[in-house]
């Protein structure tokens, strides 16, 4: 990432895109977003990645964590202008993500508690509190798609929370 | 109702990104305001980042690393400013609305199913005890109160439910200025809607805990 910032070095973007591209563009899909159009917002976030690098501080967060909340605000923005809802063309949440500024937060801080809360979950943990929160998916579509009743992912999603509670402090 | 739950939940579902433009002011200001829920935040950011590392590929068809050179936009962003000011301007310019001595509130103008109002009480004024139709979210962002479950000061968050009877007493010396967020019930409209009215109206009188 370095050689991006410094350097404005291609090739070191495109193992940056190599990576990333694939991982990004399956998000928007599994956020429900058409394939044509989920290949349109990767290739924004992939853009904003290279002409925004000096943003990018790796002693705040991960790579990863960066380019997640890079393709999340263009999600959110997506659903803004396909939405049934009369939003008007301003929004402030455009505003509130954009310019969020990230708690200094030690990156080994945060890693350490998410290793806690990794040893503390279970496999179908994880997968839940990743369609939950990262797919957005709905209770019921976690319920159709794992194949266990509403009622049950209510409460072990409840469950995985008070789990985490514990963790975040 | 387990409070810090509901926080946190509000918490995951900004960093998400699914909460509507209320809430999002709303989730933002706090996160602004508390450093502890900032942290949170922060590290489940850091939690779905690798889940985006963890992800499957799917690659694009038509997408190269040079489209994404050549289609850079340099637009910049605008300067950063605290989420209210940006939002509201000057707290003190506003059209402020008095509901009783000492009991201000304004009603912000945004296209969101939920309501957004800012509420202003002078020092020792009191809300008389009342319950609440949907859930509320109340943050303090000056000044402090305190009701039957305790005291919040700037950065602290509250959250009612239908369940929660309380009386707000402003602190003596602060006053206190909040920003609240109310859930609107569901109204139906159109052939069946009286019925699903009425049947919501039922319902709520069973409501779990």
């Amino acid at each position: 990432m370095c050689r991006i910032q410094k350097d404005r070095d291609e090739m070191a973007f495109s193992e940056v895109f190599d990576i990333f591209a694939p991982k990004v563009n399956a998000y928007f899909i599994q956020n429900g977003i058409k394939f044509e159009r989920s290949e349109e917002l990767t290739q924004e976030v992939l853009s904003t990645v290279w002409s925004k690098s000096d943003l990018y501080n790796s002693e705040k967060s991960a790579l990863s964590t960066w380019i997640f909340t890079i393709a999340r605000n263009k999600k959110i923005d997506f659903f803004r202008k396909n939405s049934k809802l009369d939003f008007k063309e301003e929004d402030i949440r455009e505003f509130l993500y954009q310019n969020r500024q990230v708690d200094p937060i030690e990156e080994s801080e945060a890693k350490k508690q998410i290793e806690r809360i990794n040893d503390e979950l279970d496999e179908q943990q994880k997968i839940m509190i990743k369609m939950n929160f990262f797919e957005n998916k709905s209770h019921k579509k976690i319920a159709d798609e794992l194949e266990i009743p509403l009622g049950t992912v209510k409460s072990r999603i409840r469950h995985i929370l008070t789990k985490m509670q514990r963790f975040l402090r | 109702m387990n409070g810090t739950l509901v926080k946190n939940q509000l918490i995951f579902d900004f960093a998400s990104g699914v909460l509507g433009p209320a809430k999002s002011l709303f989730a933002s200001t706090y996160l602004q305001l508390n450093s502890n829920a900032s942290k949170i935040s922060s590290t489940f950011e850091n939690m779905l980042g690798e889940n985006l590392m963890d992800n499957e590929n799917i690659h694009p068809k038509n997408l190269k690393y040079t489209d994404c050179i050549n289609s850079a936009n340099t637009k910049s962003t605008s300067n950063a400013n605290d989420p209210i000011t940006s939002f509201f301007g000057k707290l003190d310019n506003l059209n402020w609305k008095q509901v009783y001595k000492g009991f201000k509130e304004y009603t912000a103008t945004i296209d969101d199913k939920d309501e957004l109002k800012l509420i202003k009480m002078d020092p020792g004024v009191s809300v008389p005890l009342h319950s609440h139709g949907g859930k509320e979210y109340i943050l303090v962002l000056e000044g402090s109160f305190c009701d039957e479950y305790g005291e919040y000061s700037k950065g602290d968050i509250q959250i009612n439910d239908q369940k929660i009877k309380h009386t707000p007493i402003a602190s003596r010396d602060t006053g206190c200025v909040c920003l609240s967020i109310t859930e609107k019930d569901v109204i139906f409209f159109g052939k069946y809607g009286s019925v699903l009215n009425l049947f919501t109206f039922i319902k709520s009188f069973f409501k779990p805990k």
